[in-house]
C-alpha cells in the first residue's frame, strides 16, 4: 500500500512536456496573481472573492459566447467590461464604506461576496459542466515527442506578458496611475495633493475584476471543465503566485505565478512520492513557506508587515 | 492692511468624543507668513487638518471669499492650499520627480515638467536623487521634497505641519530661510504650525498661540518675543 | 422608555436568572419530540421542514464556530481553515467507527489528542504568520483538506470522493425515558399537537437519543469554553487580541498562548467533526473544504464574535437559513422562484449586511435589545441610597 519509495523521473522529453505544461497554467496563475496584487497593493486587502468574481465573468463570457454564439473575443471582452463594472459597483457599496486600515471586516465582506457570487453563479447557470470554448486556433507550435508547445500555451503566455505590460505602462505612464502608486505608498499624503482616493481604489477593484476575468476565460478552457467551482484551486495556486512573487508586485505575480505553475507540473509529477492530488497543497505549501521565510518574497517591497 | 486670505471664525473640532477645538477664530493674509504656536495636544495639527477637511468641524472656514468648512479634502486642495502634513508625508514607494508630479495633480495646464525643473533648482540636493526613491532620503531631503512638492500645486497657501520635527538644528535654519525666501520670491502666504517658537517668530508676520484647543494670545511675534512673561509661559525659552 | 433597573443578587434578579435557566431546560428536553417527526410549517406556499436531524447538525456547528470563536474572537487570530480540523474529527471518528467497529463516543479519545497536536502543529507557524497572512495560510489549509481525503493510499479507510458512510447505528439504552417523556408531552394542550405520534419508530428514537448525546457533548464544550475564557489564560488570550505587544511585556507568553488557542479550536473542531458524523453517518470530502471554512466565519460573525452565546446562534444560524433558503420556491411579493443551492448567497448577504448594521452580531443586538427592557446593574450600598 504505502509505496513511497523515492524515485525522479528524469525523461527529457517526458520533463519538457512538463515544462511546458507549467508555462501554460502558470501563466494563467500569474495573470489571476496580478489581479490579487492590484488589489492588495491599493488597499494592502487580500481579495478572497477575486476568483469568483472571475467565475462570474467566465460564466457571463460562456452565455454570451456558447448561449447567444458571439465570437468568443468579443463575449470575453464585455464580460471583462461587466465584471469590471460590477466590481466598480461592490468597491463603492460595500467596500468604501469600511476603515480601509482595518483589514479584519473588508476580509471577511470578502468572503461574503465570495459565497454569494459562488452561489449566484450556481444557481443562475446551474452546476452541470459546461465548456468555454479557447480563445487561441487548436494545435500545436513545435512538438518533440511527448513535449508539444499549443497555440493556446503560447497565447496564455504572451497574454499574460501582455497584461504585465499593459499594468505596468498604465501605472508609469498614466495620471490615474500615478494616482493609484501614490494611494499604495500614503494614503492621507494622496489626498493632501487632491487625489480622489475612493475613485481611485474603485478603478483599482474595477482593473483587477477585468483581469481576472480575462485570466480565468484563458485558463478554464485548458482545465477542459467549467463548474462552479472551478475557480476555488486556482485561486489558491493564484495566492501562491501572488506569495512568491511579494503581494505587492505585478512582475512578482507573473514571475511567481509560473513558478507555482513549473512547481505543480514538474516537482509534483516528477517526484514520485507526492501525490499528484496533492498539487493544491504544494500550492500551500509555497504560501506557508514564503511567509515563513521570506514574506516579501521575490519582488515584494519590504514593509510587509500590513496586519 | 492687505486682505485676509483664510479666516477661521468659531471653529470647533473633534475626534469621536474628544473635542479637540473649542471655538478658534483667526485670519491669515495674503502675503504674509502665520505662525500657530504650542505645546503638544493643544490642537495645532488639528487646525491644519481641519481646514483641509480631514477632521469633522463645526464653524466657519473662510478661503478667498469662499466657504469650505465641509468639503473633501481633494476639492479644499484644488481651490489651492496645499498642506505639508506633519513627518512630511512623502510617497516613500515612489522616485523624487514622481512625487513632484504626484504635487501636481489637480492642475491641468502643461508647465508640469518646467515647475519640477523650477523647484529641483530650489533644491539642488533633489536634483542630485530627482530618480531615487523617496524613501531613501534623509530627513532633511524629505522635508525639502514635501514642500516642493507641496508647491507643485501651484497653492495660494500653504499649510506646513511642524516642519522642523526631527530634524537638525543646521538644517531647520536652512529650511526656515528657504521658506522664507518662497515667501518673498512668490508671495506666497504661509501658516506654519509650530513648537520651535525662536524660528518661527523670525520668519512670521504674525502669530498666535494655541492652548488647549483655544487661541490663548495673538499678536505681532516682535510683541510675543519681547514680553517676558509669554515667553516664558508659552513659547519655554 | 427608560429600561427597569434590577439590582445584581436581588429577588427579582434571581426569579429572572432562575426563570431562564428553568425555560432553557424545559425547552431543551422538549425540542427532539417535537421535531423528530419533522414539523412541515408553510408560509408564502412554501413548505419548510424542520427536522431532529437539523437541530442535530446545528447543535454540531455550534461547536464548530465555538472552536473559531476561541481562536478569531477570543485570541484575534483569523483563521479560514478550521474546517480542516473539522474534517479530521469527522473522519477519525468515521473511520474508527467503521473500520475498527468502536462506538461513537469512545472515538473521542482518538479525535481530541489528535486534533489538539494537529493545532497545535499549525499553530507554531503562526507565531510568524500573523494578520491577513495567517487568513491566507489557513484558507489552503482548508481547500487542501479535500484533497487529502481523496488520496489514493487512504481511500481503503476514506473510500475517496464517494464519502465515507457508516452503517453502524446509535442505539438509544433502554433505561431512557422517550416513551414516557412522550407520553408527558402529549398530555400538554397544544403543544402536545405538535410531536403528532403517541410512538417513535426506532429511526425517531435514535434521533433523540443522538440529540440528548449531542446536547451533552456541545454542553460540555461550552462549559470548557466558559471556564476558559473566565480563568487567567483566558484574559491572556483577550489581552493578545486586543493588544499584542502589551500582552508580551506584561509577561505574557505569546508563542504559548498563541499556539495553545490553535490547540484549543483545534479540539473543539475536531469534538465538532465527531458530532457532524454521529448526526450524519456520512461524511464527504467536498462538503468539507473551503466553503465550510467560510461557513464557519459566517457563523462567528453572525452570531456575535467573542461571545459563547453567540456561537451557539452562529450555528443554527448557518444550518437553518441554508436550509430555509433551500426551500424557499417561491418569495413573496416578488413572485419569481428560485431555485438552487442559494442559501450561500444569502448567507453572504447576510454576512456583509451585518457587518454594516450589527457587527457584534445577533447576540449583542441581542443583549441591546434586552437592556431596552431591564438592566442588571450591581447591588447599591446597604441604606438604600439611590443615585438617579
Amino acid at each position: 500500500m504505502f509505496l513511497f519509495a523515492v524515485s525522479i523521473d528524469t525523461d527529457p522529453e517526458l520533463l519538457l512536456a512538463r515544462i511546458l505544461d507549467g508555462f501554460r497554467f502558470g501563466s494563467g496563475y500569474g495573470a489571476l496573481a496580478l489581479a490579487l496584487v492590484m488589489i492588495y497593493k491599493a488597499t494592502g486587502v487580500l481579495n478572497f472573492a477575486q476568483g469568483e468574481l472571475a467565475l462570474l465573468g467566465i460564466y457571463i463570457a460562456w452565455a454570451l459566447g456558447v448561449g447567444w454564439g458571439w465570437p468568443i473575443f468579443l463575449a470575453i471582452l464585455v464580460s471583462m467590461i461587466a465584471t469590471a463594472g460590477l466590481a466598480a459597483g461592490i468597491e463603492r457599496t460595500v467596500i468604501r464604506p469600511f476603515d480601509p486600515s482595518n483589514h479584519l471586516p473588508l476580509v471577511i465582506v470578502t468572503l461574503g461576496l465570495f459565497l454569494a457570487i459562488n452561489s449566484f453563479v450556481a444557481v443562475t447557470w446551474n452546476t452541470d459542466l459546461k465548456a468555454l470554448p479557447s480563445m487561441f486556433p487548436p494545435g500545436d507550435v513545435f512538438s518533440v515527442g511527448v513535449a508539444h508547445l499549443s497555440w493556446s500555451g503560447l497565447g496564455i503566455f504572451l497574454s499574460a506578458l501582455a497584461m504585465l505590460g499593459a499594468v505596468n505602462l498604465l501605472l508609469a505612464k498614466t495620471k490615474v496611475g500615478l494616482a493609484f502608486r501614490a494611494v499604495s505608498s500614503n494614503l492621507e499624503s494622496a489626498e493632501l495633493v487632491g487625489i480622489r482616493v475612493g475613485p481611485t481604489l474603485q478603478f483599482g477593484w474595477a482593473l483587477a475584476a477585468a483581469i481576472g476575468t480575462l485570466a480565468g476565460a484563458l485558463l478554464v478552457p485548458e482545465l477542459n471543465v467549467l463548474d462552479p467551482n472551478v475557480m476555488l484551486s486556482t485561486l489558491v495556486f493564484a495566492f501562491a503566485g501572488a506569495a512568491l512573487g511579494g503581494l505587492d508586485s505585478p512582475k512578482g505575480a507573473i514571475i511567481g505565478g509560473i513558478l507555482v505553475g513549473l512547481i505543480r507540473s514538474v516537482v509534483v509529477q516528477s517526484v514520485s512520492f507526492i501525490p499528484s492530488e496533492l498539487s493544491v497543497g504544494a500550492a500551500v505549501f509555497v504560501i506557508l513557506l514564503v511567509l515563513l521565510v521570506r514574506p516579501s518574497g521575490l519582488y515584494g517591497s519590504s514593509k510587509v508587515v500590513r496586519v | 492692511m492687505t486682505e485676509a486670505l483664510l479666516h477661521v471664525a468659531n471653529l470647533e473640532a473633534s475626534y469621536g468624543e474628544v473635542k479637540v477645538l473649542h471655538g478658534i477664530d483667526f485670519t491669515v493674509r495674503k502675503g504674509d507668513i502665520s505662525v500657530v504656536l504650542g505645546a503638544n495636544g493643544a490642537g495645532k495639527t488639528t487646525t491644519l487638518r481641519a481646514i483641509c477637511g480631514q477632521v469633522q468641524t463645526t464653524g466657519s472656514i473662510t478661503f478667498a471669499g469662499a466657504e469650505i468648512s465641509g468639503e473633501s479634502t481633494a476639492d479644499i486642495v484644488r481651490r489651492g492650499i496645499a498642506h505639508v502634513p506633519q513627518g512630511r508625508g512623502t510617497f516613500p514607494e515612489l522616485s523624487v520627480t514622481d512625487n513632484l508630479e504626484a504635487g501636481a495633480f489637480v492642475r491641468r495646464d502643461d508647465e508640469v515638467a518646467a515647475d519640477i525643473d523650477k523647484w529641483l533648482d530650489v533644491f539642488p540636493v533633489l536634483a542630485s536623487r530627482r530618480d531615487q526613491l523617496a524613501g531613501s532620503l534623509s530627513g532633511g531631503e524629505q522635508q525639502m521634497l514635501a514642500v516642493a512638492r507641496a508647491m507643485m500645486s501651484r497653492p495660494d497657501l500653504l499649510l506646513l505641519d511642524e516642519p522642523s520635527l526631527g530634524l537638525a538644528p543646521i538644517i531647520i535654519e536652512d529650511l526656515f530661510e528657504r521658506l522664507s525666501a518662497i515667501n518673498r520670491t512668490d508671495g506666497m502666504t504661509m501658516l506654519i504650525v509650530e513648537q520651535n517658537a525662536n524660528l518661527a517668530l523670525a520668519v512670521a508676520s504674525h502669530a498666535y498661540v494655541l492652548e488647549a484647543g483655544t487661541i490663548a494670545i495673538s499678536g505681532e511675534p516682535e510683541d510675543l518675543s519681547g514680553d517676558e512673561a509669554i515667553r516664558r509661559a508659552y513659547l519655554g525659552y | 422608555m427608560r429600561p427597569r433597573l434590577i439590582a445584581e443578587g436581588s429577588s427579582t434578579h434571581r426569579w429572572i436568572q432562575g426563570g431562564n435557566w428553568t425555560l432553557t431546560i424545559v425547552v431543551m428536553i422538549a425540542i427532539p419530540f417535537l421535531v423528530a417527526i419533522p414539523l412541515k410549517p408553510t408560509l408564502f406556499g412554501n413548505s419548510y421542514t424542520i427536522g431532529i436531524s437539523n437541530v442535530n447538525e446545528a447543535i454540531a456547528w455550534a461547536v464548530a464556530v465555538l472552536g473559531l470563536n476561541i481562536l478569531t474572537g477570543f485570541n484575534g487570530q483569523l483563521s479560514l481553515g478550521n474546517s480542516f480540523f473539522v474534517g479530521t474529527g469527522a473522519y477519525l471518528t468515521g473511520v474508527f467507527v467503521q473500520t475498527y467497529h468502536w462506538s461513537y463516543l469512545s472515538t473521542l479519545i482518538v479525535v481530541i489528542p489528535v486534533c489538539l497536536a494537529i493545532g497545535l502543529i499549525v499553530g507554531i507557524p503562526a507565531l510568524r504568520i500573523q494578520g491577513l497572512y495567517l487568513a491566507l495560510v489557513t484558507f489552503g489549509l482548508a481547500a487542501v483538506f479535500p484533497s487529502i481525503a481523496k488520496l489514493e493510499q487512504l481511500d481503503r479507510f476514506t473510500h475517496g470522493s464517494n464519502g465515507l458512510s457508516i452503517t453502524s447505528k446509535l442505539l438509544p439504552p433502554s433505561w431512557m425515558p422517550i416513551q414516557g417523556t412522550l407520553d408527558l408531552i402529549n398530555k400538554i394542550p397544544i403543544i402536545g399537537d405538535w410531536t403528532g405520534t403517541d410512538h417513535f419508530s426506532k429511526r425517531q428514537a435514535e434521533g433523540i437519543y443522538a440529540y440528548f448525546l449531542l446536547v451533552m457533548i456541545a454542553g460540555a464544550c461550552f462549559l470548557l469554553a466558559y471556564n476558559l475564557i473566565r480563568s487567567r489564560p483566558g484574559r491572556a488570550l483577550i489581552a493578545i487580541r486586543d493588544n499584542e505587544i502589551g500582552a508580551e511585556v506584561a509577561g505574557i507568553n505569546l508563542s504559548l498562548y498563541k499556539a495553545g488557542a490553535f490547540g484549543v479550536a483545534a479540539l473543539l473542531s475536531g469534538v465538532a467533526g465527531t458530532m457532524l458524523s454521529i448526526d450524519k453517518n456520512f461524511v464527504s470530502p467536498d462538503d468539507l473544504g473551503v466553503n465550510f471554512a467560510i461557513f464557519l466565519v459566517v457563523g462567528l460573525i453572525v452570531g456575535g464574535s467573542a461571545n459563547l452565546k453567540g456561537s451557539l446562534i452562529g450555528g443554527f444560524a448557518v444550518i437553518f437559513v441554508r436550509q430555509w433558503a433551500s426551500q424557499t420556491n417561491e418569495v413573496p411579493l416578488l413572485g419569481w422562484g428560485l431555485s438552487g443551492p442559494y442559501g450561500q448567497m444569502v448567507l453572504g448577504v447576510l454576512l456583509i449586511g451585518l457587518m454594516f448594521v450589527m457587527p457584534g452580531g445577533i447576540a449583542f443586538g441581542m443583549q441591546r435589545l434586552r437592556q431596552r427592557v431591564y438592566r442588571v446593574v450591581p447591588a447599591g450600598p446597604p441604606e438604600g441610597r439611590t443615585d438617579d
